[in-house]
């Protein structure tokens, strides 16, 4: 009973979080856009137009709910729906926080006098809704690979060659960069020894030379790159670039029906950052600030709202960050994308599974993945910028 | 325990009836029929399944079952090659709601990757740059539907009586929703007999795969890398201006 209880509180506030951070995420999105185009950004809607994703939430439920008559009206209503959905129950094996504590009835000062004496010692909220997920990241890439749905069948049902041709580029991108994002988290697996987050996160929390960035530095670029392609934002958006296809997958949707899409998309840039905080730059764990050895005496309320606010800080920033390769990196071209995820990042992701078995293997020290990692990442720039010359060469003694 | 072969054998004919009634034909059959035949069946086929004492476990037994058992006719007797790509998705999911249930969460998360997320996205894919104004005439109605139906119920139970006949009798505690059967006289088929190593972790799974079947592991991974290096040797080459 009390289980289920803490179950529905924490699923509560992981709903409520999300999606309160996704609406200010807009927020957040508009004003960084306008600061890096000098412009001044949304000002109008209260205090620094604080209240805007108020405004544009009841926009979004006021205006005119459009389903247009040359649709296939069940799909087109239930691609929204599972792009929501997929995005936020994959959210349900990442922790947010020091998993290991948790608030009990007994720390809320004032309501924990109302509550029955057995519940005194009960967790009021869990820092992860599903605990002890024995495949955790195998679950979060099987349930957003069920994300494509929403956008393929969005573009088919619309019944709209824009839609259309946005949902198959879609498909094939997400299947593509599916694979290097497997892989990439291979390295951290194996190290690890485990696919739960929990235990992932926990092994990194020791020091700051324990975070999996030091020794997985390509790995953690392959997987940031490929998990942006995934979520479909700024540079990998071509499923719904604006120049050639209006507004891809979701140019027949309109009012609500539209904020989920884009609800779905925001949901998945904060798993994408939750996710490379946890697996590469150790969680909850920052050196003086959070540290597992400052917890052993002190078990105190503070040191849990401490690591919670590190880690969010950590989110935060790499969310900013996503925000700001918006307006850096142009949109890709189609066959360079797909050239990206098969003849780079896969080759490179499995070489990098390969050099962390054979450290695993031979017992070597974990400290030569590090420039491992970089010679890697050198070579296969410079086979790039090799192979290119040889083709502008070649191209220059045909046309001469 | 032991049910009489007849009350298992019972579903398979008013299943199959249900899928001969929805095939697609010239004539409009009003599909409750078949809706009420498909209940039937299905409900014939719950009372034979073993009960887990545990009556959550039961109930999302029976809804996955009958999820994937629904979705898998409707897959097969849509007129829409999409929509049948679709409900095979949810069968996929079915199953994997059932791997769940038997604590095979590996598998189930495999199996969503890999056919949910990849396989019938590549199905889709095709079926959308294929047949983007409807499927043609010969795709509109089955040849041979009835035949079709009466051969694969045929089989079902055949492999029911197989199963009803030799299941093994190593397993004391029987598996939720697995068929009740007779107890064995004999010695059990050793096709059919339980491997006792548990394999729900992943670790257990990674020791099995990669340990007791690691010859048959490494000759499928070899005929994958065969099939993809002959996928590419097929390919046009963009040279020879096909591509």
């Amino acid at each position: 009973m009390i289980e289920l209880i803490t179950t529905l509180i924490t699923i509560g506030a992981v709903l409520g979080g999300t999606l309160g951070t996704c609406s200010y995420l807009i927020y957040v999105e508009r004003k960084l856009s306008a600061f890096m185009q000098d412009r001044v950004g949304p000002n109008r809607v209260g205090p620094y137009g604080l209240f805007q994703p108020l405004a544009d939430g009841l926009k979004f439920l006021l205006k005119e709910d459009i389903i247009p008559d040359h649709v296939n009206k069940v799909m087109f209503l239930i691609a929204p729906t599972i792009s929501v959905f997929t995005t936020l129950l994959a959210f349900s094996v990442v922790p947010f926080g020091d998993v290991n504590t948790s608030f009990k009835w007994q720390d809320l000062p004032i309501i924990s006098s109302f509550v029955p004496e057995s519940w005194q010692t009960a967790d009021v909220l869990r820092f992860l809704v599903a605990p002890n997920v024995d495949i955790g990241i195998v679950f979060i890439f099987a349930i957003t690979s069920l994300a494509v749905y929403g956008i393929i069948l969005g573009g088919w049902a619309s019944n709209n060659k824009y839609s259309a041709l946005g949902s198959l580029r879609a498909s094939a991108q997400v299947v593509s960069y599916e694979i290097p994002l497997g892989m990439s988290v291979l390295g951290i697996a194996l190290m690890a020894g485990t696919l739960n987050l929990e235990s992932v996160m926990g092994k990194q929390t020791s020091s700051i030379f324990a975070w999996n960035i030091w020794y997985q530095p390509l790995a953690c670029l392959i997987f940031f790159t490929a998990a942006l392609a995934e979520s479909n934002r700024m540079p990998f958006d071509l499923p719904e670039c604006e120049q050639e296809l209006v507004g891809g997958y979701h140019t027949e949707y309109s009012a609500l029906k539209f904020a989920l899409f884009f609800l779905g998309e925001y949901t998945h840039v904060v798993t994408v950052s939750f996710l490379t905080v946890i697996l590469f730059f150790g969680g909850w764990h920052l050196p003086f600030i959070a540290e597992a050895n400052l917890d052993a005496n002190s078990t105190s309320i503070l040191m849990i709202l401490v690591k919670l606010g590190v880690l969010m800080l950590k989110v935060f920033l790499v969310i900013v960050f996503i925000m700001l390769l918006r307006w850096t990196i142009p949109r890709f071209r189609f066959d360079q994308l797909m050239g990206l995820a098969w003849k780079v990042m896969i080759p490179l992701s499995m070489a990098n599974v390969v050099v962390v078995m054979t450290i695993k293997q031979f017992g070597i020290s974990q400290w030569w993945l590090l420039p491992i990692s970089l010679a890697l990442f050198g070579a296969a720039g410079a086979i790039g910028v090799a192979t290119k010359q040889a083709e502008l060469n070649q191209r220059s003694v045909t046309t001469h | 325990m032991g049910t009489p072969l007849l009350e298992i054998l019972l579903p398979l004919p008013v299943g199959a009836a249900a899928v001969i009634w929805l095939l697609p034909s010239a004539r409009r059959k009003p599909k409750i029929v078949a809706g009420i035949l498909g209940v039937i069946s299905l409900f014939l086929l719950g009372r034979v399944t073993h009960s887990s004492g545990s009556i959550e476990r039961d109930v999302m037994f029976d809804v996955f079952a009958a999820v994937a058992l629904v979705s898998g006719a409707m897959m097969v007797t849509d007129k829409s090659p999409a929509y049948s790509a679709l409900w095979f998705a949810l069968v996929t999911l079915a199953v994997c709601g059932l791997f769940f249930l038997q604590s095979a969460p590996f598998l189930a998360a495999a199996s969503v990757i890999v056919y949910a997320g990849a396989i019938i996205v590549t199905f889709l894919f095709v079926l959308m740059l294929a047949s983007q104004s409807g499927g043609s005439n010969y795709d509109q109605f089955p040849s041979h539907g009835v035949y079709a139906t009466v051969a694969a119920f045929t089989l079902l139970g055949i492999m029911t009586c197989s199963i009803h006949r030799w299941s093994p009798d190593t397993k004391t505690d029987a598996i939720p929703g697995q068929l009740q059967t007779k107890a064995m006289v004999g010695t059990a088929n050793p096709l059919s007999r339980a491997n006792d190593t548990p394999t729900g972790s992943l670790h257990e799974l990674g020791r099995s795969l990669f340990g007791d079947y690691l010859y048959a592991v490494e000759l499928a991974g070899t005929l994958l890398l065969v099939a993809t290096i002959g996928a590419i040797g097929i390919a046009p080459r963009r040279s020879q201006g096909t591509l």
